[in-house]
């Protein structure tokens, strides 16, 4: 009765250890059995670009992120409709009217972050770039 | 010419290479690059009706570094040439190269005095493995390629040699 519990284990391990090796294994194998290098004809075999055009510039450029604080005000929103589910399947079960205030209190108070970032000038598309330096 | 020794891989067994050999010939990737009407035919190819799929050089990608052929399918004009010269170098070993069409092998009906347009045949600065003559080749004969690539990675025929005519 008592090797049970290690004969479990050992059923466990096995299982895990196949596992790690079936994931693992074709990289061994690819590493063993791959040429480690490669035939060139220009020497751009390390180029990133790979549809034979030479790269224009650098890709770690800055760009505006107007959109970012979309994507924030967004979030507000979502997590409203997120809240809205419970409320819209326990709604209407004892008191129409105190669901309906309660709802209206919540929505409100989310909304204020909405009107926080209008306040703000999230809203207005405009490019917030900055020099570097 | 891209003809350099490359490093041979860390374990090398005669017959773990056959075995290898026989899985790249059968399925091998070639490169989605046409550069001319060539490679209508090469389309052609590997859709419905010819559907190379049965000889397993169905997967055409888009990234030369999961590539095995390149397939020059079509003229190599003097402003492709670096583009096709980058892409062979970006392409992993083990590669081979098909010249299709008479422009890929020679210029074609492009070469006459006083040219100066065009890259007369793919073999002026690649490896080419298979030449496919024709103007454009017809899908069968992209097809007799494949199979003579594949004949020339394991040594023997898989298919049936049919005679022409």
């Amino acid at each position: 009765m008592e090797q049970q519990p290690i004969l479990d284990i050992l059923y466990v391990a096995a299982f895990f250890l196949g596992g790690v090796a079936f994931a693992i294994g074709p990289f061994v194998a690819a590493f063993l059995l791959a040429p480690r290098s490669t035939r060139h004809v220009s020497g751009k075999t390390k180029q990133l670009i790979e549809c034979g055009v030479e790269p224009i510039g650098d890709a770690w450029i800055r760009y505006g992120i107007v959109y970012y604080l979309y994507a924030l005000i967004f979030l507000a929103f979502d997590v409203d409709v997120l809240f809205l589910f419970p409320v819209a399947v326990a709604y209407n079960q004892h008191f129409a009217m105190r669901d309906f205030v309660e709802v209206v209190i919540f929505v409100g108070i989310l909304s204020l972050a909405v009107v926080y970032a209008w306040k703000k000038g999230v809203f207005s598309w405009e490019r917030k770039t900055y020099t570097p330096r | 010419m891209g003809t350099e020794n490359v490093h041979p891989p860390i374990v090398q067994l005669s017959t773990v290479d056959k075995v290898l050999a026989l899985g790249r010939a059968n399925s091998l990737w070639p490169m989605t690059f046409g550069l001319a009407c060539c490679a209508i035919e090469m389309m052609a190819t590997g859709a419905a009706r010819f559907d190379l799929a049965r000889f397993g050089a169905e997967v055409f990608r888009p990234s030369p570094r999961q590539c095995d052929v390149m397939i020059v399918a079509g003229t190599i004009s003097k402003k492709m040439y670096p583009a096709v010269k980058t892409l062979y170098d970006q392409m992993p070993e083990p590669k081979w190269v098909i010249a299709m069409g008479n422009c890929a092998i020679s210029g074609g009906p492009f070469v006459f005095e006083g040219q100066y347009g065009i890259i007369e045949g793919a073999d002026k600065f690649l490896p080419v493995d298979i030449y496919i003559p024709g103007c454009p080749p017809r899908p069968e004969a992209l097809i007799e390629g494949i199979l003579e690539l594949e004949e020339k990675l394991t040594g023997s025929r898989r298919w049936p040699r049919v005679k022409a005519g």
